[in-house]
């Protein structure tokens, strides 16, 4: 701040020339032709980042909308039912006549002249994988003979496989049909599913929860037997008192499993015993346990209401719920989680090794050669690749360090590694290393920016120079130093290549944070937005499917970087009016 | 006219029916006939926690992904970790212990094996998984009706040890007409460290090397997304990655045989010159047990759900008797 100020007295007092600005001067002199040089860049960038944003959000915002089925059927019969997801118009190649049967030629060759040779074709979701083995089809106009939006087309999202598309043909209880009627069979399901969501959830969460603190009870005393054996001769007297227990243990779990085992499939059972039958268009009819079914809706029937509180309800599943079908369904929770945990614990690990070594560099280094050496290291170290950044956290966070803290503390365990594989700890360790640059020299120019007559009134009032650091310099550098915290932030939630090295997955449902003793679990592996976005951009099998993803993806980590970033400023705000309060 | 001017030229002829016994020798073929059905279904056993962490195949990263949901739903307390950046990356993690499970679509090369041996004093253990088609995509207008192994390594390669006379760089080197014609091809492949395109070089460029101007892609899905935003494109990936954007061409073994498309059929009956198998390996000491966790994930692949999960990803079971050796090799049984 004060900075600023003496820099601005100083370009007030410096003499201006006023003979350049004569009429003879070239136009530059005028410097006319800069600001517009100026302004039109800050236009382009910022025209550059709206459209950015713009065509995220165009793209992001829609994919959970539910739009109309159609039904298409083609010249030879063929009927194809599904959302209508892209569309376009295009000059088909002569060689789609001779791939036609004899008899439709001259309709389309008909269609095609009287069209000039260009025609419409769409891409239908249709999915019904395990009948089709597809998820999309292009449909050209020209083979279409039929288009109709049947009232009783249904989707049916499912939990372990894909969507299915079709008609809903019987209801079936324990075997015994039920409705025959798609008014009754639609009314029935709605009835019956609150209650199979219930159960279900009750299912997975005694698995989760009740088997798996017995399966845990398990592991501990296995790798208590496995310790023993380590620590003391085969045939102790300690390592047969383990033994022992474990014994005990593996009978007591036995019995307590086979009891919540069969909780658990009776639950199930019930949830098998209603089964929903759809017609789909490939003839086979699909059979659906209504335990599979995450929702079941008719698009064609849905009021405007009820397409809101749909498109509603599947922000609110992408947001908190699990991943399903390789990431191409449900939610991406575990990613954002992943993501926050990470960052925090970047941050963590940044800000006091970046600020304690922006004080040494200012405060008590001597200013000399070897200072700015490593002044000059640390610019550079800003420079470097952050994929290599990423080689070195796996060569000396994941081999080094966490293959020797396995070998000390969890030599029960191995040859599983414990720490001595990529982790959020290692991870987050990595970008921590990555953003230090920007830290310490935020740091650095924040402690710089505290006028010394602070300082001297310290000492004057017999503060030691440590005291003075601590109660008087670094409280008034916090706001600069918290911005040099954001930027490092949003680097590193930005981050992704050298997470894929360091212990960033495709899937691990299981958080970093739990309920489960230590509570924090720091080695294990993660899931991450912008590696989520990659996955999903460059990797996904039904990659049709997951574009949309993508976009709605990189909007929600836009979101996530800015709510982090807001929360800083928040912060930094908060600490500036308090130092301004505390001013005399 | 292709064919006539190959007959033309026996010198080129003999080189070409030698390349294709050698790689016939070399190429390992599905087996015929898999059938789900055949396989008894997953039994749940207790006691099953802990993590196992995956690192390698990126054709198969779906597969695993799938697999790891699908082992899930027995024991959800069980952690799972996939990782896919490429066949090359599994013998590494193997070999330094952050991988219990090394997916691969191709077998472990020799040098690699070498590696893990000099570590652990026995082989690694391959399990045939699943049956893959390396299908070469064309965009989903593209009229061309079929390929030869010789055209298509006259595509890809600059060193054509196929055996076809000469370079192919547009479309119309290959036949097509009109508008097509004048098009030069554009090439789209995988990066070095996949085992797609360790597999394609072998059996498809018979072991010559790529053109410099094949772009190489980061995925699977990655080259067929290129082909589908291209019209002009040429590209090879497994058939699990198909979309509705890009169409498989089908393939024959040789000018004048016939030509046989990426369908399951084709596949069992060996008749499809690129089917290939994909592997999982596992550090496993002959004589001694797995340890539980991977000893179950084993048994779930090759149970019946476990094979459902790959017509699911879009690749075809492994049979009954493929299935029943790769669990012995591990010292397991149905």
């Amino acid at each position: 701040m004060t900075g600023g100020v003496a820099q601005r007295r100083e370009a007030g007092t410096r003499p201006r020339s006023r003979r350049g600005r004569g009429l003879h001067a070239p136009p530059w002199a005028h410097g006319e032709p800069l600001i517009w040089i100026a302004g039109g860049a800050l236009l382009l960038a910022l025209a550059m980042i709206l459209g950015l944003v713009a065509l995220v959000v165009v793209q992001g915002v829609g994919t959970f909308w539910p739009r109309p089925i159609v039904e298409l059927t083609s010249l030879d019969g063929t009927a194809y039912l599904g959302e209508v997801v892209d569309e376009e118009t295009y000059r088909p190649d002569a060689s789609v006549l001779e791939e036609l049967e004899p008899e439709f030629v001259p309709k389309v060759r008909a269609y095609l002249e009287a069209n000039a040779g260009i025609t419409r074709r769409r891409l239908l979701r249709t999915e019904n994988f395990e009948f089709t083995g597809s998820h999309f089809e292009w449909v050209p106009e020209f083979l279409v003979q039929r288009e109709r939006q049947p009232e009783w087309a249904v989707v049916v999202e499912r939990y372990n496989e894909s969507r299915l598309y079709g008609y809903p043909r019987r209801l079936l209880v324990r075997g015994k049909v039920t409705a025959r009627q798609p008014v009754d069979i639609w009314r029935q399901v709605q009835q019956h599913l609150p209650a199979v969501h219930a159960r279900r959830s009750e299912a997975r969460r005694l698995e989760r929860h009740e088997l798996g603190r017995l399966s845990r009870e398990l592991e501990a005393q296995r790798l208590a037997v496995r310790q023993a054996e380590l620590t003391h001769a085969a045939d102790s007297s300690f390592v047969r008192q383990q033994q022992a227990r474990w014994l005990a243990t593996q009978q007591a779990v036995q019995a307590a499993t086979a009891e919540l085992r069969r909780q658990i499939d009776a639950l199930d059972r019930r949830n098998a015993e209603l089964v929903l039958e759809l017609a789909t268009t490939s003839g086979e009819p699909a059979r659906v346990p209504l335990g599979e079914v995450v929702r079941a809706y008719a698009p064609n029937r849905l009021s405007w209401g009820q397409k809101v509180g749909l498109y509603l309800g599947r922000w609110y599943e992408f947001l908190t719920d699990d991943p399903r079908q390789v990431n191409s369904e449900g939610g991406v929770f575990p990613a954002i989680f992943g993501t926050l945990v990470m960052t925090v614990v970047m941050s963590a690990a940044v800000a006091p090794f970046g600020v304690a070594a922006a004080l040494y560099l200012r405060e008590y280094a001597r200013a000399g050669w070897l200072v700015s050496c490593v002044r000059i290291a640390i610019n550079n170290l800003a420079g470097v690749p952050s994929i290599v950044f990423g080689v070195f956290g796996l060569g000396f966070f994941c081999y080094f360090v966490g293959g020797q803290v396995d070998q000390w503390f969890f030599e029960a365990r191995l040859p599983s590694p414990t720490f001595g594989t990529g982790g959020v700890l290692w991870a987050s360790l990595t970008l921590a290393l990555l953003t230090l640059p920007v830290v310490i020299v935020a740091a650095e120019e924040a402690l710089a920016a505290v006028p010394n007559s602070m300082r001297e009134g310290s000492y004057a009032c017999g503060a030691s120079k440590w005291q003075t650091l601590v109660r008087i310099v670094l409280p008034r550098a916090m706001p600069g130093i918290m911005t040099g915290m954001i930027l490092a932030m949003s680097r590193g939630a930005g981050e992704v290549a050298p997470l894929m090295l360091v212990g960033a997955v495709k899937l691990a449902q299981d958080l970093p944070v739990d309920g489960v003793f230590p509570y924090l679990h720091l080695e294990r592996s993660f899931m991450h937005l912008g590696f989520h976005i990659y996955d999903l951009g460059f990797q996904s099998q039904n990659s049709q499917a997951a574009k949309p993803l993508v976009f709605t993806t990189t909007l929600l980590l836009m979101t996530l970087i800015l709510c982090l970033n807001l929360t800083a400023i928040w912060v930094r705000a908060r600490l500036r009016r308090r130092f301004q309060a505390g001013h005399f | 006219m292709y064919c006539q001017r190959m007959l033309l030229s026996a010198g080129v002829m003999c080189s070409t029916i030698l390349a294709v016994a050698l790689v016939l020798a070399a190429r390992e073929r599905a087996p015929a006939e898999g059938g789900v059905e055949d396989l008894p279904p997953y039994v749940r056993v207790e006691g099953i926690s802990g993590s196992l962490k995956s690192i390698g195949s990126d054709t198969m990263n779906n597969l695993m992904t799938l697999w790891s949901e699908g082992f899930r739903r027995f024991y959800p307390n069980v952690q799972f970790g996939v990782k896919g950046e490429g066949s090359g990356s599994a013998p590494p993690a193997l070999i330094s212990g952050t991988a219990d499970l090394g997916p691969m679509s191709r077998p472990m090369k020799n040098k690699e094996i070498e590696e893990f041996e000099s570590r652990f004093g026995y082989k690694p253990t391959g399990l045939k998984s699943a049956i893959d088609m390396l299908a070469v995509y064309v965009h989903k207008d593209n009229p061309i009706k079929q390929l030869t192994l010789q055209q298509v390594d006259a595509i890809f390669s600059k060193t054509r040890k196929g055996g076809h006379a000469k370079d192919i760089r547009t479309w119309g080197d290959l036949g097509l007409k009109g508008a097509w014609a004048k098009k030069p091809i554009a090439l789209y492949g995988r990066n070095s460290t996949s085992g797609t395109y360790v597999y394609f070089k072998e059996h498809a460029l018979f072991g010559g090397d790529f053109k410099d101007q094949v772009k190489e892609q980061p995925g699977s899905s990655a080259v067929v997304q290129a082909v589908a935003s291209n019209k002009y494109a040429i590209g090879y990936s497994g058939i699990g990655y198909k979309t509705a954007d890009v169409r498989a061409v089908p393939l024959a073994l040789e000018a004048g045989e016939m030509a046989y498309p990426a369908e399951e059929q084709y596949a069992y009956s060996q008749e499809y010159p690129l089917s290939r198998f994909l592997y999982i390996y596992v550090n496993y000491q002959p004589g001694s047990q797995l340890a539980p966790l991977p000893r179950e994930f084993v048994r779930y692949v090759f149970s019946r759900e476990g094979q459902q999960a790959v017509i699911e990803d879009g690749y075809l079971p492994v049979s009954r008797k493929t299935a029943e050796e790769a669990l012995a090799s591990v010292g397991l049984a149905y």
